[in-house]
């Protein structure tokens, strides 16, 4: 199925992409249209969007909405989404020193990337590293 | 921390049920992790940058998820030279910050964990770049001791 967001991708939407093609829908087409586009293209699904199903809630980012929303229980994924929550979110509490390094590279990952699908493309072997390091690390959920 | 190309500001103002007060504070605390300027009790300004940006969108998401109500705006000021004593008044309060780092640093037996916390902290509200941050960073290297860089 179809997948919309806003251009210029960063860590959370990264997230969510690399969450989407892997646990939710494998054949996922992702499609980008500019900050406050409207209308959404039809049938696409929209995230990371203000007012989406998929997007922030109560302060949490979207990564964290998307494994509410498809069920997903895995200690290791929801330490990505405190991963996620702590780089792209205003928090008074931060227990992942990880999250700002994230964040900076995501940022980056899409400055040397031409276009947002390249850069996501790009960004899910951080997300397989990231994934693969905390499943390494029991009890660290 | 991206300098905002033409000075242009986003501005929230909102209204939050007074009960629960946790929902206020919650709020009140980002406005002042994200290094927010209230003006006369009414507008909450920040230099516009994407992150800015994005972070005052997403609070403006929650303020309406805990009840409240909430506008976000884009603009400019229309008087010479009002951008720069908006500017100052952010670079004042972070220079604040800043001297009390380098204070502290003073003292025997700083604590250094603490200090490059709060440093990292305050760095993250320097929307103006302020010459103060890059000495409390030296002196934070030297402190560290071995090679400053």
């Amino acid at each position: 199925m179809k997948w919309v967001t806003w251009e210029q991708v960063g860590v959370d939407r990264m997230a969510c992409a690399w969450l989407i093609t892997k646990y939710i829908d494998p054949q996922a087409e992702f499609l980008f249209v500019p900050a406050g586009y409207k209308p959404l293209p039809e049938g696409a699904e929209p995230f990371d969007i203000p007012g989406a199903r998929l997007s922030h809630h109560r302060g949490h980012c979207t990564f964290y909405a998307m494994l509410r929303e498809y069920d997903l229980h895995d200690p290791v994924l929801e330490r990505i989404a405190r991963v996620v929550d702590e780089a792209d979110t205003v928090q008074d509490v931060m227990l992942e020193p990880a999250a700002i390094g994230l964040d900076v590279l995501c940022q980056g990952i899409r400055r040397i990337s031409p276009d947002d699908r390249v850069a996501l493309e790009r960004s899910r072997l951080l997300y397989d590293a990231l994934y693969a390091q905390f499943a390494s690390e029991p009890n660290q959920g | 921390m991206e300098q905002p190309k033409a000075p242009s500001w986003v501005l929230l103002v909102y209204k939050i049920p007074r009960e629960p007060t946790s929902s206020r504070a919650l709020v009140w605390r980002k406005l002042k992790r994200l290094g927010a300027l209230l003006l006369h009790d009414a507008v909450w300004v920040l230099p516009a940058t994407p992150w800015t940006r994005e972070q005052f969108q997403w609070l403006t998401v929650e303020i309406s998820e805990l009840g409240g109500e909430a506008y976000l705006w884009e603009s400019h000021l229309l008087l010479n030279g009002q951008a720069d004593a908006l500017a100052e008044q952010f670079q004042a309060r972070v220079d604040a910050a800043y001297e009390e780092i380098l204070e502290e640093l003073e003292q025997d037996e700083a604590d250094l964990v603490a200090l490059s916390r709060k440093y990292q902290q305050v760095r993250a509200q320097d929307y103006f770049h302020s010459t103060l941050g890059t000495q409390v960073r030296e002196r934070l290297m030297r402190a560290r001791g071995g090679l400053a860089s």
